[in-house]
Parts: structure tokens; sequence; C-alpha cells
């Protein structure tokens, strides 16, 4: 034999084809029909992570604009502060071994017309020539920040609206008047100052020394920007290193110290708290996508019946058609991760753009692979979910159905094996919200809170069918076609109810917690709640300042209490930074808090354990604690508190716990100290001032101009004011949270539009058998109507019940205030569910009445 | 009654499809007399399910006219054509088409309804019962066999007692025997009602049960033999 006889002729099949799993291939044959009935799937995953990608980008902008702007924000590389107390030479010249020091103090004022006309809360900050260390004052007309200084104070426009004053006029400020200099633009570290709402004041030190307003005891916040020496600047180690001494240096101070790197750690808190938050959501939203994602593989499913029984004919196993459905549907879904990952990558830039001179920090774009990540990941993980149990029943598909029509979809529970992956999955989705999240309680609530919510809401939807069968026959014939199209087995009662139910109920919650929260905050303020919080007067000029205001509004109902601020730096023998505390009592320990000292327990508290110290109490000191801040923070009677105040230490053992009724708006304070603690430390009084109900608007500000002159010092903040900025403020993100839920109804619509597409072909049939028996479109379209305004109805009233009940729990059981029932977040809720419905249904029915008959009577 | 139940004159049915017009029904002149049985033969493709959906008012007429019941049908619009099919008309699908969601009971007694008569479900049962399904009311479509659906579709194409029975191969999808079945129940209720039956099919020995036969090729009519006197 020739080498030529013995060559053997190579195979024709290409390697590659052997080489790719038979899964595979006979996916991508399947494809070939294109991806028919998966725009829907597609559009629910995408959705859901689009809106978890963005948030994460945004929140990341947002993270890395502040720690990129680190030196910007706190002026410096390093930034100390404390209350009441100026820096001591000693603890200045600690400073000034670490780089250029600029001094600033901030604080609350009035500001009044010279003749006390017009007057305005207002935010006073003073300034070193060395200010700004980092960044630029920006002033209208591009004035000199050293110039106008010298000249009077640059002011925020809105100061002049308020006071109608302008530029090169005088305005009063404590005891001195001062000249308007020239009109803020920008202030380069305005971000972390900002106390309250007042429009901001800037002087220098000097001219702030001639107002009055320096006075021991003033709460007033001292704030030290420090900027590294140039070997320091982009020197990491150099920045710890700078910071570790400090602290040293300064540790029994009582100062707050941030440096660039975590400029704001409250700030970012809230940031990260918020993101999380909203990551909840875009999943929620997700996973009411995944009711979607369910529909449109069942219905793949059974429009492969018979190609699926025509595989098993030839030979393939059940194991074989899982692997290729379930390769399809990996396609897909990597298909709507990645619509839905470019679209969340372009909102931050978007949204940039639009709002970007708007936001306090600026953004820094940039790619989060974290966020990309863990939007990739839900987003898999929610289409693995709601894919596997379907795909399960398609292994089940029997040859059988070659040879006999089967008429509806059959239900089988699928194998353990994929009743086990499902858990796993629903686990594994579960465990990576809950530990991903800073508050994995929170999440859980959450989480759990959702799974009930669709799990009710997937039983209503039976129910709802059950019910609909078991009704007498309707008296007219469109209502009785209604009926049984909802009671129908493969009718739209559960998609509906299920797919719009569950963001429904988000939007109530919000909708009646908001309005509760307005009642509350706006019309019912307590009856002896004060109309004015008056701070800074003077200890010794107490009874002045009574007499005066008893001599403007005799009736006036007057509380003080003496006030300054500390920071607890020791709690029960434990350092404040080695303690976690739960999410509700972290504020307690973080920075200033007001403190007072009494010889009487206050109007407002009462003591629950433990026992108030007698009058002229001169034993070692005590302290009286809030009741259920001191259970979260783990402490009790006996347990020691240190507490920095002016810049000393000071100790006290707790003595009595207190529950406090915050709600009276009346002087209170989570700590109180005996008498003999701090009385020697100078202080300014704190009151409050009760008007009566019946003075008018105009006695009212001539009162307390009147107080204004006579005490030029002080500061008078309105209560009503005050609630109404936190109720701008609040429903600015109440509208955030109503956006949010929206995302989780777009979900619900997209369910439900993909429902609605897949019953068309039924619905049309059905239609067209009506038509040929007698029935004029008149009666065909009022049946559908009946059918859509029924199951909307049922949706809402579910969806008004279930979040009614839930802002009832998050309300008076958590809040605490009471639950108030807005009829308009009801309607809104129906008015909601009624418009989706008839609006994507109706959609449907003008298609069904515009069909020729003959093509589905033929065909069938 | 000397008026014809079925008058076309010169019916044409062209549709338009992606290799241009096609023409369906090529001028086909008809008249069928009240209480005839009239059979419609043809091969597949020869217009006779077209026919039917033309005088069921399912399908409008391109040219020519259309006299059902002394209505003319070109000049009624989608509602009119219903409300007529709903007094005159009574057909009887290949595939049943029977409501899904629906008992056999509900079935029968929905044209009845349509029509707002009170008495519709007494009627229904009475029907069914007549049809060999008395037994079977509360049921629902997937629990019957076929053979049963078209039972009940008879009984609900004649519930309403119409002039017209429309029937298009009413055994297509049925065996041998339950298809003779339906077949001597489609004609006790044409005597028994005295309705007017067209009844199309492929089948010479059904054919030949009605007392006419029209033959149907290619748009046209071919042939039109009366076999018995009616």
């Amino acid at each position: 034999m020739t080498a030529t006889e013995t060559e053997t002729i190579p195979p024709t099949t290409t390697a590659a084809s052997v080489r790719t799993p038979l899964a595979l291939r006979l996916a991508v044959r399947q494809m070939r029909s294109g991806f028919e009935g998966f725009i829907v799937f597609m559009a629910c995953v995408a959705l859901g992570v689009m809106v978890i990608a963005a948030i994460g980008g945004l929140a990341n902008a947002l993270v890395v604009g502040l720690e990129h702007q680190g030196r910007q924000i706190i002026g410096g590389d390093i930034s100390i502060s404390r209350m009441h107390a100026r820096i001591t030479a000693e603890e200045r010249a600690a400073l000034d071994g670490v780089g250029l020091t600029s001094e600033t103090a901030t604080m609350r004022v009035m500001a009044r017309t010279l003749g006390g006309e017009e007057q305005s809360l207002a935010e006073l900050k003073s300034v070193d020539g060395f200010y700004p260390l980092v960044g630029e004052m920006k002033l209208k007309g591009r004035d000199n920040l050293d110039k106008m200084l010298a000249d009077g104070a640059v002011v925020e426009p809105i100061l002049l609206e308020r006071l109608g004053l302008a530029v090169g006029e005088e305005f009063q400020l404590g005891s001195a008047p001062i000249k308007i200099s020239g009109v803020i633009e920008k202030e380069p570290d305005g971000l972390l100052d900002r106390l309250t709402y007042g429009p901001r004041i800037l002087v220098s030190t000097a001219l702030l020394e001639q107002t009055g307003l320096l006075k021991p005891g003033a709460l007033i916040r001292w704030r030290y920007a420090m900027a590294l020496r140039d070997d320091g600047k982009e020197n990491a180690e150099a920045l710890s290193a700078a910071r570790a001494e400090l602290k040293r240096q300064l540790s029994t101070g009582g100062f707050t110290i941030v440096d660039r790197t975590d400029p704001s750690p409250q700030v970012r808190r809230t940031l990260e708290r918020l993101r999380q938050f909203l990551t909840l959501i875009g999943l929620t939203a997700l996973i009411v996508g995944g009711v979607g994602i369910a529909n449109a593989v069942s219905n793949y499913i059974d429009r492969r019946r018979r190609t699926i029984a025509t595989m098993k004919s030839l030979g393939a196993s059940g194991r074989t058609i899982f692997s290729v459905f379930m390769a399809q549907i990996l396609a897909i879904t990597l298909v709507g991760i990645a619509i839905g990952l470019a679209a969340g990558l372009a909102i931050p830039s978007i949204l940039k753009a639009l709002y970007g001179d708007v936001l306090p920090i600026p953004p820094v774009l940039a790619i989060s692979f974290g966020s990309l990540a863990a939007a990739s990941g839900y987003g898999l993980l929610v289409a693995l979910l709601f894919s596997l149990w379907p795909l399960g029943r398609a292994e089940l598909i029997s040859p059988a159905v070659l040879f006999r029509d089967q008429v509806g979809q059959t239900s089988a529970i699928p194998r353990w094996r994929i009743i086990m992956a499902t858990v796993i999955t629903a686990v594994v989705l579960l465990v990576l919200t809950i530990f991903s999240s800073d508050t994995p309680l929170i999440a859980a609530y959450f989480t759990g809170g959702l799974s009930l919510i669709l799990l009710v809401f997937y039983g209503l939807g039976h129910l709802v069918t059950w019910i609909a069968r078991r009704l007498p026959r309707a008296k007219t014939p469109e209502l009785a076609i209604a009926l049984s199209s909802i009671a129908a087995p493969g009718g739209l009662a559960r998609t509906v109810v299920l797919s719009l139910g569950a963001g429904l109920s988000m939007l109530v919650a919000v909708a009646l917690s908001d309005a509760s929260f307005v009642k509350e905050l706006t019309g019912k303020l307590p009856e002896n709640s004060p109309d004015y919080f008056v701070l800074d007067i003077p200890r010794g000029e107490m009874d002045r300042f009574q007499s005066v205001v008893s001599g403007q509004v005799p009736n006036a109902k007057l509380q003080q209490a003496p006030m300054l601020r500390g920071r607890i730096i020791e709690l029960g023998g434990r350092k404040v930074e080695e303690i976690k505390p739960p999410a509700e009592a972290e504020w307690v320990l973080r920075g200033d808090r007001g403190i007072t000292y009494a010889d009487q327990v206050p109007q407002g508290s009462r003591v629950v354990k433990g026992d108030w110290w007698g009058e002229n109490y001169s034993g070692p000191p005590l302290v009286s604690f809030e009741a259920d801040l001191a259970r979260m923070l783990g402490v009790g009677i006996g347990d020691q508190i240190t507490v920095n105040v002016l810049g000393r230490n000071i100790s006290a053992k707790i003595a009595n716990l207190r529950d406090v009724d915050w709600d009276s708006l009346s002087i209170n304070f989570v700590m109180i100290f005996s008498p003999n603690t701090l009385a020697g430390a100078p202080s300014n009084m704190l009151a409050t001032i009760g008007l009566p109900d019946d003075l008018g608007v105009a006695e009212e500000a001539a009162a307390m101009r009147a107080l204004s002159k006579a005490f030029p010092t002080v500061t008078a903040i309105r209560v009503r004011d005050a609630v109404d900025a936190f109720n701008e403020v609040f429903s600015k993100i109440m509208v955030a949270v109503r956006v949010a839920a929206g995302v989780t109804l777009l979900a619900g619509a997209l369910v439900l539009a993909g429902a609605l597409a897949t019953a068309q072909r039924r619905r049309i049939l059905d239609a067209v058998i009506f038509k040929a028996l007698g029935a004029t479109r008149r009666r065909i379209l009022t049946a559908h109507a009946l059918e859509y305004l029924l199951l909307a109805a049922v949706t809402a009233g579910f969806a008004i019940l279930l979040g009614g009940f839930a802002a009832w729990i998050a309300l008076t059981q958590v809040i605490d205030i009471p639950f108030v029932l807005s009829w308009p977040a009801v309607l809104q809720a129906l008015g909601i569910s009624i418009a989706l419905v008839v609006v994507l249904g109706g959609l449907g029915t003008l298609q069904v009445l515009r069909t020729r008959p003959v093509l589905y009577l033929r065909s069938e | 009654m000397n008026e014809p139940i079925i008058k076309l004159d010169g019916l044409h049915l062209s549709l338009q499809s992606r290799a241009g017009t096609v023409d369906i029904l090529r001028g086909i002149d008809l008249q069928i007399t009240h209480g005839q049985s009239v059979a419609v033969l043809g091969p597949s493709g020869s217009g006779k399910t077209s026919l039917l959906m033309v005088v069921a008012g399912l399908e409008q007429a391109t040219g020519g006219s259309v006299n059902v019941g002394g209505a003319d049908l070109r000049a009624l619009d989608e509602d009119g054509l219903a409300l007529l099919r709903g007094e005159k008309i009574g057909i009887v699908f290949q595939s049943f088409h029977l409501v899904p969601t629906m008992t056999a009971l509900e079935n029968v007694a929905l044209p009845l309804e349509f029509q707002g008569r009170s008495e519709a479900f007494e009627a229904a049962r009475e029907l069914l019962t007549e049809v060999g399904l008395g037994h079977r009311v509360q049921h629902f479509p997937a629990e019957l066999s076929g053979g049963e659906q078209q039972r009940v579709a008879i009984a609900r194409a004649l519930s309403t007692q119409p002039q017209l029975i429309l029937a298009d191969e009413p055994t297509g999808n049925l065996d041998g025997e339950t298809g003779r079945q339906i077949i001597e129940l489609l004609f006790s209720l044409h005597r028994r009602f005295n309705a007017t039956l067209l009844l199309v099919t492929h089948d010479e020995a059904l054919a030949n049960r009605c007392v006419r036969t029209v033959r149907m090729g290619d748009g046209h009519i071919l042939s039109d033999d009366l076999v018995s006197a009616a």
C-alpha cells in the first residue's frame, strides 16, 4: 500500500461545530426566529439594571466629587472645629506647626434694617486675612474680597431682598451698623458650614469683634483650616502624620477633625444611605419586572411546545431541552443587561449636564465598576430567579403533544433540582442585597416586606380569578363577558394585580406618609408648642428680657434654660470612636449636642428610672439622660459620661433616665447636668416664647422688632418658619422617593403591556367570535372597558389597603405620629391604576375592533 | 316566501397580497330560496369558504351585490352586519370556535343575550338537551370532546332560530363516525327549524344529502345542480 492510498480524507464537518456544545448550537438555531416575545423581557431587565447602575454611578460621582473637592470643601488639607471657645495661643502653635492656618467663625444672627422695620435670620461667617486658603470666593463684579471686607460685609443676594437694601447701604448686625460692600456669588467652602437656612453674611474677624456678638458662651463655631506645606499637599502619608500629630496635641481640646480625604463624613454617610435606599427601589423595579420575565419565558415555552415535543421524540433528553432554552434566556438577559448598563452610564452625565450647577457637590463622573457589577449581578439573578421555573416545565413536555391537542397551559411542578436552583438563586439574591448594605437590618426588613407584598399580590390575583369564576352570571352580556375574561385561566387578572399592585402600594404608602407628615408638621403643631426659640440671651439679662417680652405681649408664655454645646468623648467607659451605635442613636455621638443644667425636672420630661438630684445639690457631677437613647446606646444608671465643653472634658455619672415629650417642642435636652457641674461655665440662655392665639400678625412683628432692638445680639427663630423650611426640604425628598416608586410602577406597566400583547391573539379571536354571533363593536368595547375598570379598581383597592397599612405601621409604630387618611392620595392611586390599565388595554382593544374577522376564523 | 334568502349578483372578491391583487371570487351569480339545503363543493382554493364568509358578512365583497335575508350587505356597516347575523344567520365553523372561558350553556345562550332575550338560558338548556348534551351544560369546551364541542357549536348557531345556517366544513376536524352523527344532527335541525342550510364541504357524499349542489372552481361557479325538489 502506497502512502497515497493510506491517506485519509479529512472530515467535512467543521471542528468548530463539533466543539460547540449541542445546546448552544440548537439555541442559536432557535433564535433565528428573532426576539419576538422578548422585547418586554429585555425591557424589564434593562429598566431595573439601568436604575441600579445610574444610582450607583451618580452616588459614586458625588462621593468622588466630595473626595476630589476635599481640599476646597474644607478650605485646606485639614480642618478642626469646636463650639464656643476660640483657640488658645498654645493650641494655635500646634496648628502653625502643621502649615498655614486660616481662622473662621460661624453663628446664627439676626440682621436688621437700621430702623428695625425688617429683619432676617442669617448665617454669619467671619474670616481672617488668609481666607480662603484653597479655592476662590466669587463676588459679583469680580470684586476683591480683602478690599470688600475692609469696607464692610459681603452678603448673599437674598438678604438684600429680605431687608430691601442695596449695596452701599447699611444694616444692623448685633450692636453695630455694617455697610453692605459686595454680593456673594459662590463660597468655596460653603458646604461644610451651613447651619440652617439663612442667607450668608461674610465679615472680617475685626468687624465681628465690633458687633458685640462675641460673648462667652455664645453659640459660635470656630473653625481652623490648615494647608500643609508643599511636601504634604499630595502626600497621603504626610497628611496622616499631620492629622495624628494634631489629634495627639489637641486631644483634650474637644475639636472635631476632618481632612481632605473625607471632608464631610456626614454628607458621605447621607449619600451612601441614599444610594442604598434608591438601589433597593431599583431592585424592587427589577423584581416587579421579574413577573414580566416569567410571563415572557412561559409564553415562549408554550409557543415552542411542539418543537420541544418534536426534539424529544427525536431523542433529546430533558436536560438538553433545559440547556437549549436556558442558553437562549441567558443570551437575551445579557442583551437586556447591556442595554441597561449603557443607559445607566449615560444618566449621570445627562443629570450633570442638566443640574450640575445646582448640586452642592460637583460630581466627578467616572465608571464605577462596582456599581456596574452590582447592577449586572442583580439583573442576572432576577432573570434566573423568574426563568428557572418555566424553563423547568419545558423539560417535562411530553412528545405526546404531537398526537393530541392540548388546549390552554398545563401547569406542572418542575423537577426537584429546578426547585432547589430557584431557592438557591433567591437566597443568593437576598444575601447579596442584605450584606451589600451598610444597614443590613433595614435591607432585610425591606426585602422581607417586598417579598411579602409580592406574595400577597400573587395570592390576591388568584383570589380575584377564583371569585370571578364563582360569581353568579351577570345580567348583561357585556359584564358577563368581562367577568368570564377575568375568570379565564390565562386571563389578565393575575398579571394586572401583581404587576401594578406592588408599585401602586409603594406610591400609596409614600403619599399617605407624606400627607400625615405635612399635617403633623404644618397643621397640628402641638397646642403648647412655642412660637419662637430665642438664642444667645446673656445670662445676666434674663430679667430684662422677660420684662421686655411681657411688656410687649402680656400673655406671652416664656420658658428658659442655660444652653451650651458639647461633644460626648466617652460613654460608659468606652471612647466614642470605639462605639458602634445603632443607626437611630448614631446622631447623639457625632458632633456637638446642646446641653444644659437644671435643679428641677424641666417641663416635658419625666424621670422614669433613678432619682433627680435635690435643689442645691453639691455632690459629684451627675447627669440625666434620655431613656430611649440610653437604652439604644447601652448605658444606664451609674455609667459615666465624659463631655467636652468649651475645651474642657467634664465627666458625670448618670443619675436618672427621662422620658421626653419631643413633640411638644418645649425646651428639652438629651443630657441635663446637675447645676454644680456646669454652672461656672460661661453660657448664654435659650428661651422659648409662646404667643397668644389671638395675637395679630402686625402685633407679633412689632413685638419681635422691639425685642431685637432691646437685645441686638440675640437670635430669634420663628418655629413655623423652621417647620416650613423643613417641610420644603422634606417635600423635595418625597418627590425623589415618589419618582423612585414611579420607576416600580413603570416596571409594572411594562409587565402589563407584555401580558396584554401576549393575550392579544386570544382576545382578538374572542372578539371575532362575538362579532360572528351578533355583537356590535359597542358591546365588545363595553365588555373590554368593564374588564379593565374592574381589574384596575380591584388592584387599586388592594394597593390602597396594603399601602395604607404599611404607612400606618411606619407612622404609628416606628415614627410615632398619627396616621391621616388622605383622600387625594387614595384617589391618585385609583386614577393611576385606571389610567394605566385602560390606556394599555385600550390600545389592544382598538386593534381588536379593527381586525378583519376572516383572518382569524380561517387560520384557527 | 318567494324572495330568495340569498341573492348574489356579479359578486367579486379581490384581496391585496405582496404578489399583487388576488381574485378570490370572480363574478358569482347565485340565488338560494328559503328552506333549501345547498352544498358548495370544490377543491381547496376554489373560493367556497370565501363565498360563505361574504354571505355571513364576515368579508366585504369588492364588486357586485350581496343580498341576504332581504338586506343589502354592502350597504351595512360592521354593526349592521353583526346585528343581521344575530337575528338571521347561524354559523357553524370547522374549528368550532367556542368561547373557551364560557361553559357550554353560556356559549349557547350568548347570541340570545346579545339580542336581549330574557329566556336565553332556558332556551339554551333546551337546545343542549336536544343535541344530547343536557348533562354537560356546565362543562367548559376544554372538557368536551371534538364531537361534543361541535354539537355545542350547532346548538349555538341555532339558538336564535335563524333563517339561514352557514356551515363551513362542519365535520372537517372530526372522525368518521362522529362526523356522521353531527351531520345527522345538523340536517334534522335544519328540517325542524325550516332554516336554509348553506354547507361548504369537499365531501361528495355529504353534498348528496343536500337538495342542491353548487360546484366551484377558481372563483367561478362551475355547475349548479338540483339533486331533488326542495
